[in-house]
């Protein structure tokens, strides 16, 4: 590999390291502390934990199915379909907020889905729909690229030696496609974590039920207490790196296409 | 009045000169450059403001508009920035504290009402209404909004204060996110300001707070310590608190200082 290969590697990582170092420049190690301490930062981690991984499972269940099929189809107008399924990637947060927020509320779903008992407006399901809103047209996106590039004559192999298509999918395509939908998983998953326009509008910030760590983070900076808001971003990050080590590491196969570098 | 005027024009032709010479500012070279720090509920006003001032001087004005506290943040964080008009004194005097406020001026006041959702107003006729039962209500954080701190305050000399707070559904961060709630009807009341009750008063009533449950909040510009454009961040901090200034606040609902002391009128 060419060595000037390297110099935007180290502009990355250097300019990560550089914003990381004058994030944590400010902080005394009290403030840190307090944050850590206090039961309102560990609510935020939880809840956030809580509802991106289940706002995760959903696009997964949502999203990879869907990239499946329209890797896997033609018809005519997919392009518009395919495109128009990834608009919830480039409407601001918070006016995908905003919509969600005219959807269910009471003008529209939301007076139904009370009387069911459902409600979505102000409690964490709303945090859960608003980061699912924006992690599934990735998870989606992902799927159908890994599933593109998995070999058609494996899952042909597979069906005429008499898997059934549910078999085929599950035994033969979704192992192969592993990596792809992995990738996409973790895009989605640190998509939802960090989400807070959306989650803001539909779930509100109420302390104690709906504040997500992005959303402690914004309160604190709202109300001028940066060394508050700085360490909850740090328990932010902290436990997103973590998070993403496990899954790369989960997501370790065979890597025969990488190049040892020279 | 005319020579003080020359006067201060030719200081700041000086000034301006000064700058461009020091920091090779725009060919222009005589206009200054303001960058103002504004409270997000005061946009309306402060745009229209700005036009008149920059078509009137010459000078440029940027504006960023966020929450109080955020901004406060920014300056905090910065240390950038000519000029701060947040939604309540008290940013100001917090700032003051850290010696990081040359000079202020009060333009307008910033008072509470309760808005209603119009086709709950038979449901909501007055302040104590807010603690029926089955009422839902939204209210502003009280440590990241001006007027969460503000909804605060009236509910601590309420004796119903339990009452209300249990019909609470939603907290929010910004007034203007409450008024949207409470004209889309996810929420029956909310306590949200004057003037954005009067911003959406086809969908929102608005019901006075009992004179004695709160101070109305004061908005004031600040011309910023740091600032290295005094004479035209002066100048801009007159306009805004003069009284074409207080008249364009008065016709997007904001009330004039002296007069908000007795509040409660409807539009």
């Amino acid at each position: 590999m060419n060595r000037v290969f390297v110099l935007p590697l180290a502009v990355l990582f250097l300019l990560t390291a550089a914003v990381l170092f004058a994030l944590f420049f400010r902080l005394s190690p009290g403030e840190i502390f307090a944050a850590l301490g206090s039961e309102e930062t560990r609510f935020a981690l939880r809840l956030s934990l809580t509802t991106s991984i289940g706002s995760t499972v959903l696009s997964l269940i949502l999203g990879v199915p869907t990239g499946y099929v329209l890797a896997r189809t033609a018809f005519p107008g997919k392009a518009i379909l395919d495109t128009f399924l990834e608009i919830p990637l480039v409407i601001t947060p918070l006016i995908a907020g905003v919509g969600l927020l005219f959807l269910f509320g009471q003008s529209m779903l939301g007076t139904r889905l009370g009387e069911w008992g459902i409600t979505v407006l102000f409690t964490p399901w709303g945090a859960v729909l608003a980061q699912t809103f924006v992690a599934c047209p990735i998870v989606m996106r992902s799927s159908r690229a890994a599933f593109e590039r998995v070999d058609l004559r494996y899952e042909c192999a597979a069906a005429s030696l008499g898997l059934r298509p549910s078999q085929v999918f599950f035994r033969i395509s979704l192992p192969l496609a592993r990596q792809g939908i992995l990738a996409g998983t973790v895009l989605g998953w640190t998509r939802a974590m960090g989400e807070f326009g959306a989650t803001l509008m539909v779930a509100g910030a109420i302390r104690f039920k709906t504040e997500t760590l992005p959303i402690a983070v914004y309160l604190n900076i709202s109300s001028g207490e940066l060394g508050t808001a700085l360490s909850c971003a740090w328990v932010l990050m902290a436990a997103g790196f973590v998070l993403l080590l496990a899954l790369r590491w989960i997501g370790q196969g065979p890597r025969s296409e990488i190049l040892p570098f020279r | 009045m005319v020579k003080r005027l020359s006067l201060i024009r030719q200081m700041l032709l000086a000034s301006g000169t000064a700058l461009a010479l020091a920091f090779g500012g725009p060919a222009t070279g005589f206009s200054a450059d303001l960058l103002l720090f504004a409270g997000a509920g005061l946009r309306q006003p402060t745009d229209s403001l700005i036009e008149a001032f920059q078509r009137e001087t010459g000078h440029t004005v940027r504006v960023t508009y966020a929450g109080s506290g955020q901004l406060m943040s920014s300056i905090l964080a910065s240390g950038q920035g000519d000029l701060f008009m947040p939604g309540s004194l008290l940013y100001i005097e917090r700032l003051a504290g850290m010696g990081r406020i040359h000079s202020f001026k009060k333009v307008v006041a910033h008072t509470a009402v309760i808005g209603v959702n119009a086709q709950k107003a038979d449901l909501i006729r007055s302040f104590d209404d807010l603690a029926r039962p089955g009422v839902r209500l939204a209210l502003g954080d009280p440590k990241a909004m001006a007027l969460g701190k503000t909804a605060e305050s009236i509910l601590s000399r309420s004796p119903l204060k339990e009452a209300i707070l249990k019909n609470v559904v939603v907290y929010g961060a910004t007034v203007k996110q409450l008024a949207m709630y409470v004209s889309q009807g996810d929420v029956d009341a909310s306590i949200i300001g004057r003037a954005d009750a009067f911003q959406f008063r086809d969908h929102i009533q608005m019901i006075p707070i009992p004179r004695g449950y709160f101070q109305p909040e004061t908005i004031a510009i600040a011309v910023l310590k740091g600032t290295t454009q005094r004479e035209a961040a002066s100048r801009f901090r007159d306009f805004m608190a003069s009284s074409q200034g207080i008249s364009v606040f008065e016709h997007f609902g904001f009330l004039p200082v002296p007069e908000a002391e007795s509040q409660g009128t409807r539009p």
